[in-house]
């Protein structure tokens, strides 16, 4: 009986083997040995990257191909690693996949580049710049670095980024914020809406701009800034009572407000061509 | 013939010695055709640039520290250790959409330009509110040389992905056109002014992707 599931479980074993073999699924496990500060850049068509903090001094890269018809072409130059996803004729979103699944010191550098991702950084503390097409784009608990993103349509998702420049860059992609602070935030959007939930931190410059998506930013009782906010085109509103301020332009009730909240440490700028704009108090 | 012994013969075929084979393999590849095409599309536009005056150097220094700032070129080394290939087809593989990349800076340049207005000194007259511009309808300017350059290279290296860049730089073109209007309404208009240059980073963040989707592959 033992002897008998034994063998059933090889024979699934040697099937799920012969599949892969079949597809032409191949999987490479590289490692680097790295000094502080490595540069670590991804670049990939098609297929998911994933960058986490590992060990210090080693770089270790596990990539699964989907196909014969993509090659892993790698390089390292001193404390410079490259990784490229290098398609071959025929290539196509399907065969074309790389996975990545990166540990890196956290005090690397990255660059990464992935046309459908989804692209995850998480407990890194150095640079961080990572482009997409539609690639869904997250950052979790990274600090003490500059986290730069552009995207056309991905969604970009950063949660518990201090103490960088975070700077964003979105044609349609939602971009949400939760508890992202540093001395400077700036998110640029074209049609994509903007979520910020955190308090501002202190002493930060937050500049959200967007042509026609909405901008949401919601602010404990406690936050310290001073908000300015206008829509040529959409509604503005405020659930916080500020101390008004002076502002450069003559400002309509309901498109337009300029005020304080307690030491007004942080500056804040929601700008939107005809996006709605809303300042919003956190209830707990 | 693969598209690896076409790009070996590259130099040979721009020069103009053709053979059967080639020209057979040429046909049956849109991607060594579209390179060829982005080629003599490079050739044909750096000829155009023989006689427009050099900037200073300091202008090209400035011009590299900053796309080496941005990653988009690397030192030496870093060619070195790249994976081998005919150095020569290699290069202009790798370098198929350069030209792009003085067109974002020029974008950026342009964008500058417009709205460099000094404001007053010591002017504190407050700014009138900005009449709300009418939005003009999408898609109804035609696109500019360079945008229609851009969708051409990224049709060409990139089919699947045209109605995306078109429909983006649409987004961008409209952004640009709004904040525009808004500062023809009010020239002093600060805020107008950021929104104009945000727009214009979006235009040149998708030159910058096409440049970079052209140099991954």
């Amino acid at each position: 009986m033992h002897s008998g599931r034994c063998a059933a479980r090889i024979v699934v074993v040697l099937a799920l083997a012969s599949v892969a073999l079949a597809a032409g699924v191949v999987r490479k496990d590289l490692r680097f040995k790295v000094g502080k500060h490595p540069m670590v850049s991804v670049n990939s068509q098609y297929g998911p990257i994933t960058v986490r903090a590992g060990a210090a001094h080693v770089v270790v890269v596990t990539a699964i191909l989907h196909s014969d018809k993509v090659e892993l072409d790698q390089s390292k130059s001193g404390n410079r690693i490259g990784l490229v996803s290098h398609l071959l004729p025929g290539a196509d979103a399907t065969s074309g996949i790389v996975e990545y699944e990166i540990q890196v010191p956290a005090d690397a550098n990255v660059t990464l580049q992935s046309e459908t991702g989804p692209i995850h950084v998480e407990k890194l503390r150095g640079d961080v710049t990572i482009q997409g097409s539609n690639a869904p784009i997250s950052a979790l608990d990274c600090a003490d670095g500059h986290v730069h993103v552009k995207t056309l349509d991905g969604a970009v998702n950063l949660t518990n980024i201090r103490n960088g420049h975070v700077e964003i860059v979105s044609m349609g992609g939602d971009v949400t914020m939760n508890n992202v602070t540093g001395p400077l935030v700036k998110v640029s959007s074209n049609s994509g809406k903007i979520q910020y939930d955190g308090d501002f931190g202190s002493e930060g410059d937050y500049d959200f701009s967007s042509h026609t998506g909405n901008i949401d930013a919601v602010a404990p009782a406690y936050a310290s800034i001073d908000v300015l906010a206008r829509s040529s085109n959409g509604p503005v509103q405020s659930d916080f009572s500020l101390e008004p301020k002076h502002t450069p332009f003559v400002a309509a009730v309901g498109s337009a407000f300029h005020g304080t909240l307690n030491k007004a440490a942080s500056s804040v700028s929601l700008f939107s061509f005809s996006g709605r704009i809303h300042l919003k108090k956190r209830q707990n | 013939m693969n598209c690896s012994e076409f790009e070996r013969v590259l130099p040979d075929y721009l020069e103009g010695d053709h053979t059967a084979e080639q020209q057979a393999h040429l046909n049956s590849c849109s991607s060594c055709a579209g390179l060829l095409a982005d080629l003599n599309f490079i050739s044909s536009q750096a000829q155009l640039l023989q006689d427009s005056v050099d900037p200073s150097p300091a202008v090209w220094n400035a011009l590299e520290i900053q796309l080496r700032r941005e990653g988009l070129i690397r030192d030496g080394k870093t060619r070195e250790a790249a994976p081998t290939r005919s150095s020569l087809a290699d290069f202009f593989r790798r370098h198929r959409a350069a030209w792009l990349i003085p067109v974002a800076a020029a974008l950026v340049i342009a964008g500058g330009l417009k709205l460099y207005r000094p404001l007053g000194a010591g002017d504190t007259n407050p700014v009138a509110r900005v009449t709300a511009p009418v939005p003009v309808a999408q898609g109804s300017n035609p696109a500019s040389n360079e945008d229609q350059q851009l969708l051409s290279t990224v049709a060409t290296r990139f089919p699947a992905q045209q109605a995306k860049y078109r429909q983006n730089l649409d987004q961008a073109n409209s952004y640009i056109r709004d904040a525009e209007q808004s500062i023809k309404n009010n020239p002093n208009d600060e805020y107008s002014q950021e929104l104009l240059i945000n727009a214009y980073e979006q235009k040149q963040m998708l030159y910058d992707l096409a440049v970079n989707r052209s140099g991954g592959q």
